[in-house]
Parts: C-alpha cells; sequence; structure tokens
C-alpha cells in the first residue's frame, strides 16, 4: 500500500500550488518521458525566484523570493522583521496580521508577489523614531492587554484597523470584530479595555 | 483604578507593569523562531498517515529532486544516537526515526531539508511511505484496549488515596448519588507555533526552542546524542505560551539537532498548527464515576472517585486526580482508584492543571448534583462539609480561604438575586442559570538557583534559568529584587530561558513564581547582609550600630533610628564595583541530593499533600452565569466572578491576568474544547484553529477577579502560592452547574454543546 506521506494531506496553499499546476498539466500525459520532463521543467520555472519590491514601514525593500513565498515569510525570514507572528499559516488565528495600504490583511494567506509596490505596516513600524508608541502599544502597556505576547503584534495592528474601518464604536463591536485574533492566555477583557482606550488617538493617526 | 491592575490588599505586591511589555507591544521580544542564525536552512516533518503498523518503505526520489533540498533525515540517521527516555523532560519514549514501528497517527517518519521553507514544505509532502497497517485501537471502547492502574506507574501519582469505610459509610447514607462524567482530549494549542532551530559550534550544540524546562532539556538532549550537558544549550528567551505543552522536549530536537551536524549548518525546523497535533502531547480524555452519600443534614458520609484515563502504548503517563479530589471536603469516608488504559495513541502530558482540571470537573458537578438531591443551596452544602483537616492523613491545611472565597464571589455576584427553581430566570427569550463550584491547586516549590548582582552604579542583573511563559515570572522576580535591594524595577534586569544561567525547576506545577522568588530573595539577602556588615564596620558609614535593624531603600542602607548611607559609598568604602550573590533555595524538607537534583535536570518537588506538617493549597471560588436561547439552545458565558486565596500576591496585575486567563480556559474547556479522534483510524480530525474550538474576544464579557488576601508562612520563604493552573479548575463545573439551573438538563460529558440541550 501506497499513501501520502503525511497527515497533511488537507489542501493548502503551496501543495495547491504546486499540484494543481503540476496535475493539471500531468493527468492527460501520464507514462510518457518526455511529457514528464516538460511537467519537472513547468514545475521547475514556477520555483524561479521573482524580484518584489515591497514598502515596508515606509521603507523600500527589494527582494528575491521563491513566488510560493507568503507575505508573512517574506517579512520573518527575508526581510528580517520577525515582530510579526506566525500562529497556523492558516489565516485563523490573527497572528500575522499587518497592515496594507491601511487596512488589516492576514500576511500568511498572501503572497508577497500579490503585494508588490504596496505599502506594507508591521508591529515594528508603529513606534516613532524617537521611541514613542503608538497610542495603542500604550494602551496595550497600561491594561496589561497580553501574557506570553506572541499574539501581541498582530491584536494591536488588528487593533488599528479595526478602529480605522469603523468597528470599534461599542465594547461588543470591539469584541465581535477583534474575534480574528486569538489569544490563548486569553487576555480578552483587557484588550477590549486597551482598544477603547487608545481609538480616539487612534482614529486617522 | 483600571480594573487590569487592581489596588494590593494586605499581602500583595504592586501592579507594577511587566518588565518586558514595551519589548511585546514592539515586536521586539525573541521568541526561538525568531532568533536569528546565519545561513540557515530550513526543515520540515513528514508524518505518518497510520496509527499502527510498520513502514516497510519509503520512496524519497520524489523529495530529493526538489531544487533546493539538500537533506532527508530519516531511518537509519538517528542509530548513532539513543531514543529519549519517558518522564518530565522527554514526552515519550518513541524514538520515530529509530524504528520503523508506527505508535499513533502523525509520527514523524522523515524530516526534509532545504534552502527555504517553500522547497522544505514541497520535499515533506512528496516523501511516500509504505506501510503494514495493523488495525489501530482509537481511545475508551475501541477493541484492544490495555486497562491498567494508575498507583505506582509514576513518580507524581504513588497511591489510591482511601480513608474509612466507604461501602458500609455509602450503603447507609440518607442520600446519595452514582453518576459517570467525562472530559474529552484536548490540545493545548498556544498560538506560538512549536520550533527547533539547532547549530553546531564546534561539539557545542545550540538549540533555540520554546522550552518550559531549558535545565531538564539540556541534561536530556546531551544524553540522548551522547555529549557531556555542558556542551548543550537550550535558549528560549521568550516562549508564546505553553500550558504544559513545552515542558517535556519532543523528539524532534534530537533530529534536528542530527540535521544540523550533518548540514554543518544551522536548521530550523517550525511544526505545522497540523503536525502538533500529533508530535506534542495533549490533555487525556477521562472518564469518572463518583458516589457520593450524605446524611438528610447535607454532611458528606461517603465519597467515591474512580478514574479512567487514555495513555499510549509504550508510555504509562498518569493524570492522576484523586489526590486533590479526595482531600477536598471533609468527606467521612474515602475510595478511589484510577486506571490507565492504553491506546495506539501519541503519549499525553501535562496540560495546564493537569490532574485537577478533568477530576475537580466531576467532582463538582457532582457536588452540585447532591446540592440539588439535598434540596440545599450549593455554596451552603460545600460550607456545611468544610473540613478541619483533611480526610486523607488528618493533616491541617496550612492555610485554606475557601470559604473566604465563596463569600466574597458571591457577593460581587449577586447569587442572593438567584432563584433556585429551575428554569425561573429568564430575560425575553434567553433562560438565565447561575451555577458555583470550588477551585483547587496543591501549592508547590522545588529548589532553584539565582545569581544577583548590584553595581557601583544602583544597578541590579538577575540572572535565572526559569521561563518567561506569559505569567510575568520576569516581572515578578525583578519586583522580589526591588523590594529587597531599594532598587527601581527600571533599574533591573533579568535574562531567563537559557540553559546556561542558573538553574531552575521546570516552570509548570505553578511552582515558579514561589520557587525563583524564593531563591532571589536568598540572594539579595546574601547581598544586604554584606552591604550591613561592610556599614557597620569599623571605618564604615554606620559604624558602631551593630545592633541596628536596616532596610534598603532608594539607594540607601537606613537605619531604623533613622540613620542612612548610600550603598555607593558603601561599596566604594569596600573598594567593589559590584556585589554578586550566587543563591540556591532548597525547601523545607528537600533530600541531600535535591540540589544535585536540580542541576540534572530533575528537580524535586515539595508541597502539595506530601510535607509532613500539613497538606498545603490555593483555593478559589467561581460564579458563573450563562444565557441560554429558548429556541436555538446557543449558550452564552456573559458574566463569570472568581475569588482566589494564594497567599502572598507578588504582582496584581499579573496574578490577575492569570486568573483571568484561566477562568476563560475553564470556559472554553466547558463549551468549546474538543479534539474529535476518528474512531477508525486513531486519528485527530479537527487539527487546526477553525475547527478545534478555542474561547474567541467575543464569547467573553463580564469577567471579575477577586484577590481574597492571605497569609501563609509554611508554604516557602516568599509565601507564595501558585495561581497560573488555579484559575482553570472548577470552571467547566460552574458552567455545568448554571446549564441545569437554566434548563434542568444535567450535562456530565464535556464539551457542552448545543445539541446537547436540543434532545
Amino acid at each position: 500500500m501506497s499513501q501520502p506521506s503525511a497527515s497533511h494531506v488537507a489542501l493548502n496553499r503551496r501543495n495547491f500550488m504546486t499540484g494543481t499546476v503540476s496535475a493539471a498539466a500531468a493527468v492527460p500525459l501520464l507514462g510518457s518521458p518526455a511529457k514528464t520532463q516538460e511537467v519537472t521543467q513547468s514545475r521547475a520555472r514556477l520555483r524561479e525566484p521573482v524580484v518584489t519590491t515591497l514598502r515596508i514601514n515606509k521603507q523600500r525593500h527589494e527582494l528575491s523570493l521563491d513566488p510560493r513565498t507568503s507575505l508573512l515569510d517574506a517579512l520573518r525570514d527575508h526581510a528580517g522583521l520577525t515582530g510579526t507572528k506566525k500562529g497556523c499559516d492558516h489565516g485563523q488565528c490573527g497572528a500575522c496580521t499587518v497592515l496594507v495600504d491601511g487596512k488589516r490583511v492576514l500576511s500568511c494567506l498572501s503572497f508577497a508577489v500579490m503585494n508588490d509596490g504596496k505599502e506594507v505596516t508591521t508591529i515594528e513600524g508603529l513606534a516613532s523614531s524617537d521611541g514613542k508608541l503608538h497610542p495603542m502599544q500604550q494602551a496595550f502597556i497600561d491594561h496589561d492587554a497580553f501574557q506570553c505576547g506572541y499574539c501581541t503584534p498582530g491584536q494591536i495592528m488588528s487593533a488599528i484597523g479595526c478602529v480605522n474601518e469603523g468597528h470599534a464604536e461599542s465594547e461588543n463591536d470591539i469584541r465581535e470584530y477583534m474575534s480574528g485574533n486569538i489569544c490563548r492566555c486569553a487576555a480578552y477583557p483587557n484588550i477590549v479595555a486597551a482598544v477603547l482606550q487608545a481609538r480616539g488617538e487612534t482614529r486617522g493617526a | 483604578m483600571d480594573a487590569a491592575a487592581p489596588r494590593p490588599k494586605e499581602n500583595q505586591g504592586e501592579p507594577l507593569p511587566r518588565v518586558d511589555a514595551r519589548l511585546k507591544v514592539t515586536g521586539q521580544a525573541h521568541y526561538p523562531a525568531d532568533l536569528p542564525a546565519a545561513s540557515i536552512a530550513y526543515g520540515a516533518l513528514a508524518t505518518s498517515s497510520i496509527a499502527r503498523g510498520k513502514v516497510t518503505k519509503l520512496r524519497l526520489d520524489d523529495a530529493r529532486a526538489v531544487p533546493g533540498v539538500l537533506d532527508i533525515v530519516t531511518y537509519g540517521d538517528m542509530d548513532k544516537i539513543d531514543k529519549p527516555k519517558f518522564g518530565n523532560s522527554s514526552a515519550t519514549s518513541i524514538g520515530p526515526l529509530h524504528d520503523r514501528t508506527i505508535f499513533h497517527d502523525g509520527q514523524i517518519i522523515a524530516l526534509a531539508v532545504a534552502e527555504t521553507f517553500e522547497a522544505a514544505e514541497e520535499a515533506a509532502q512528496l516523501i511516500r511511505a509504505e506501510y503494514e497497517e495493523d488495525k489501530p485501537t482509537a481511545s475508551f471502547d475501541s477493541p484492544g484496549t490495555k486497562t491498567v492502574a494508575a498507583a505506582g506507574k509514576s513518580p507524581m501519582f504513588k497511591e489510591d488515596v482511601k480513608a474509612g469505610d466507604f461501602d458500609a459509610a455509602f450503603a447507609a447514607a440518607a442520600v446519595k448519588i452514582d453518576q459517570r462524567y467525562s472530559t474529552p482530549t484536548q490540545h493545548h494549542n498556544p498560538i506560538e507555533l512549536f520550533s527547533t532551530t539547532a547549530y553546531w559550534q564546534g561539539d557545542q550544540l545550540v538549540v533555540h526552542e520554546p522550552s518550559q524546562n531549558v535545565t531538564g532539556w539540556k541534561v536530556e538532549l546531551a544524553r540522548q546524542l551522547k555529549m557531556d550537558p555542558a556542551n548543550v544549550r537550550i535558549v528560549s528567551p521568550f516562549i508564546g505560551g505553553a500550558f504544559g505543552s513545552k515542558g517535556p522536549m519532543t523528539p524532534r530536537t534530537a533530529i534536528v539537532a542530527v540535521a544540523a551536524k550533518r548540514l554543518g549548518r544551522p536548521v530550523r525546523c517550525v511544526t505545522s498548527r497540523m503536525q502538533a497535533f500529533g508530535t506534542q502531547t495533549y490533555r487525556a480524555e477521562t472518564r469518572h464515576r463518583i458516589r457520593i452519600g450524605a446524611g438528610k443534614d447535607g454532611r458528606i458520609t461517603a465519597f467515591a472517585h474512580e478514574g479512567w484515563e487514555v495513555t499510549s502504548r509504550p508510555d504509562l503517563y498518569v493524570v492522576g486526580g484523586t489526590s486533590a479530589t479526595g482531600r477536598m471536603y471533609g468527606y467521612g469516608s474515602v475510595l478511589t482508584h484510577v486506571s490507565l488504559v492504553q491506546a495506539d495513541r501519541n503519549t499525553p502530558g501535562y496540560m495546564r492543571s493537569p490532574p485537577e482540571t478533568p477530576y475537580v470537573y466531576a467532582l463538582e458537578n457532582a457536588m452540585d448534583e447532591m446540592a440539588v438531591a439535598l434540596g440545599m443551596d450549593p455554596v451552603e452544602f460545600r460550607r456545611i462539609n468544610e473540613p478541619k483537616t483533611e480526610p486523607i492523613g488528618k493533616k491541617p491545611f496550612s492555610s485554606r480561604s475557601l470559604i473566604q472565597c465563596y463569600d466574597q464571589a458571591a457577593e460581587a455576584f449577586g447569587w442572593a438575586r438567584r432563584d433556585p427553581k429551575i428554569g425561573a430566570m429568564r430575560d425575553g427569550e434567553w433562560l438565565i442559570g447561575m451555577g458555583c463550584a470550588t477551585a483547587i491547586y496543591p501549592t508547590a516549590v522545588a529548589p532553584c538557583a539565582a545569581r544577583v548582582r548590584l553595581t557601583v552604579d544602583g544597578d541590579v542583573r538577575l540572572q535565572c534559568g526559569s521561563h518567561e511563559i506569559g505569567t510575568g515570572v520576569r516581572t515578578v522576580a525583578g519586583q522580589m529584587a526591588s523590594e529587597r535591594l531599594g532598587v527601581a524595577i527600571d533599574k533591573i534586569s533579568v535574562e531567563m530561558g537559557d540553559s546556561s544561567l542558573p538553574p531552575a525547576p521546570v516552570s509548570g506545577g505553578s511552582i515558579s513564581t514561589a520557587s525563583v522568588c524564593s531563591a532571589v530573595l536568598k540572594a539579595c539577602d546574601a547581598i544586604r547582609t554584606k552591604l550591613f556588615a561592610a556599614a557597620t564596620a569599623e571605618g564604615g558609614p554606620l559604624a558602631g550600630s551593630h545592633n541596628e535593624e536596616f532596610d534598603l531603600a532608594d539607594g540607601k542602607i537606613v537605619a531604623k533610628s533613622g540613620a542612612s548611607a548610600k550603598v555607593e559609598n558603601v561599596l566604594k568604602a569596600m573598594q567593589v564595583g559590584a556585589i554578586e550573590e550566587y543563591a540556591e533555595f532548597a525547601p523545607k524538607g528537600a533530600t541531600p541530593e535535591a540540589l544535585k537534583k536540580l542541576y540534572a535536570g530533575t528537580p524535586e518537588f515539595h508541597g502539595g499533600e506530601q510535607d509532613e506538617d500539613s497538606v498545603k493549597y490555593a483555593f478559589g471560588a467561581e460564579f458563573v452565569e450563562v444565557r441560554i436561547n429558548r429556541y436555538t439552545r446557543e449558550i452564552r458565558v456573559p458574566r463569570i466572578v472568581g475569588a482566589f486565596a494564594a497567599g502572598r500576591i507578588m504582582n496584581t496585575r499579573t496574578a490577575r491576568s492569570q486568573l483571568m486567563g484561566g477562568m476563560i480556559w475553564g470556559i472554553g474547556q466547558a463549551l468549546h474544547e474538543a479534539t474529535e479522534v476518528d474512531r477508525r483510524y486513531a486519528r485527530y480530525v479537527n487539527r487546526d484553529l477553525q475547527d478545534y474550538l478555542v474561547p474567541v474576544n467575543a464569547d467573553i464579557k463580564d469577567l471579575q477577579v477577586i484577590l481574597v488576601p492571605e497569609i501563609d508562612h509554611a508554604v516557602n520563604p516568599a509565601g507564595v502560592k501558585g495561581l497560573g493552573e488555579l484559575g482553570n479548575v472548577g470552571t467547566a463545573a460552574a458552567v455545568a452547574s448554571a446549564v441545569f439551573h437554566a434548563t434542568g438538563k444535567r450535562i456530565r460529558d464535556l464539551p457542552i454543546r448545543i445539541e446537547q440541550l436540543l434532545v
């Protein structure tokens, strides 16, 4: 008996991309060595690095990336900005939330190449150059809105996005619109208090 | 005052903000997978798709053909190293690449290493295994389980506690219940993914990995790799949530270390969320039978608690919570028995309040049933059964403030407004229910070492190999030094999470604050002694005042008489630039081997029910309001109040946050969390955060934590009882009690879901 090795046979971004392309090309061509070579070559082309320009925290980064690289992995492994965290790589936890052109985005669900030329803001880009914290960062400290701190960059970026979307008008709104960011330490009531404190100063900031 | 920073009451420390708060809100707190390493290669695991059998063949050609693939570590490549040894430092005895036997679904079969993460993942997914497959046993009731008695199978669970003649007392009881309860498999799911980064510097190995036990891992990893532990370093400066999952090391660590050695390059392997379900530990599913007999006056005369727990084939992990449930109330007689049920599963492990969460849930749900059977208020029922001594060994409690907790929480909650009639309280289409339960957690402490240096500039450097898993241990250790040395907290740097620091015990069992603060206290007091001696010595600034009492405040030695001298001047007079003290703390009752065992990564735990003089526990009482929609049966928890007494509170802010997080964990346990097991394949089904439900922000509304003052000098020099695991004990039973109050339905199997209320 032979079967896929992993229990991770579920579709994910990466095997979807290699899988669909090779499957589409391979299915009618099975058994032909020449055609197999063609498939391998098309797969190889898919992996050829693509030069992508990202503006991250107002700085231009020109990165040569495997096209399958997520925006999250580009930030962490290629731009050296590890403040943005990987918690699930499936868009289910919110830890990787960044702002792209001002709107909150799950950076694990976005290929880096899709963000070419766009303005990306990460947790490292919030404090001003003199070290003054963004009001949302300060509010998270004031209200102890974290424990381990791992989901915190995503929570803060999401909170800023949430305020700017107009979804922080009431406590219930904040709870609802911050529910895409899981905090396993469960600092939720403190997160709500922090967003309430910082929402005024955050609007338009 | 801000809710996050409760005003300290008696024996409670200031709610200082966390010393690492700024790092955490700016993205500068570096978790192990964030730490830089030059020219890193990426690893990805391939795991088994069967739960029982043998790997007959691995086909690696497709994986090797992926551009950028550097190596594949698999069977045969680990032969020169030793298999893991199951225990507190190692999650399992399974050496997944040591032989081709598959013990559970999702077992590691290979590690693919490549130039990029993308190539490593692609290669891992192209590894094909052929198996000789046997039909696996999934869990309770599956054909092929093996049941063994738990007592004596773990050093943490020596016996089935008992007292008096249960059978006779139960037979004679006027009111009795005999019920069964169950709790599901749960996975910790900290938001930080599990990862290992390993690199070699000559014959020295450095591992960056989130760990609750850097000293234990150093020793165990060195044993597996047949190295001198002095040549192994585990680095884990910040840990992105742990909850027990990062207490024992898993086999992945040694595999990545071997890969790094073969390549001569750093290798990082970040386990996917999905793979973590099978390659890490989990909370075992449990079953319980509880019998309680009482007189019509509500006094319990007979209590029996039988438990069954799932474990793996190779390792006998014991949950074993009867030690606490058997001592909870003043039962007349006690009978307990715990059984382990072996199946084809990965080995379970510690998860936040490992024994108490499932066992106290069953007890407290049963207590509520018993109160109903007696027609008594559940708080009064507990008050009547409040013991003077614990029923097993007849020892006193070092302190026990349970009734104070009930009284304060009941008042804050408004328990007096509860109409005890089932279904009597409504608000439009919502049925309202109110319930309560007791929280208990044993107070333990372990040996610990710390190094503290006070410089002539008034800076303090504190080093201790404990672990900042989010508890705030860095902050409270700094606070202890700040208090004892009279130095502002911002002048103190606290280093933790590195096995090259003075050893600390595993950050588990809620022992860290007590153990670390006791060691820091000892080091600081040694510095004080030196300073006071120098100040009062002949020619010193306070010469002649030998019989005075001194303290340190604001950089000065202050005598009770009012005389003072700058610490800076005392150090100058001593002609030193700094005083540094290395302190080793050993708890009362420690064996002569205790400190040696600390360095060996196998620290002794003291306290709980083990001490001769008294039993030591922290207590709490939790009250919840549930609202259940009349039509849809949607269950909400709009309000929860918990009151807890845990000796000295070092910092009311971090203490409240931990208890709050625990209570929300309890709500998750009651209503959300369960890993579903496909019984045909012994495979976890909902292996991600979309389908493994945990509480989110919208699930939590009004939450109140009350810190009840308590003084207990018997527990440890710091007077601290741990509280990181107290908050999620009992919560699920309080929810079940409230659900019964609202609907008349007694749910005994967790989690409580809408479908259970529809039938």
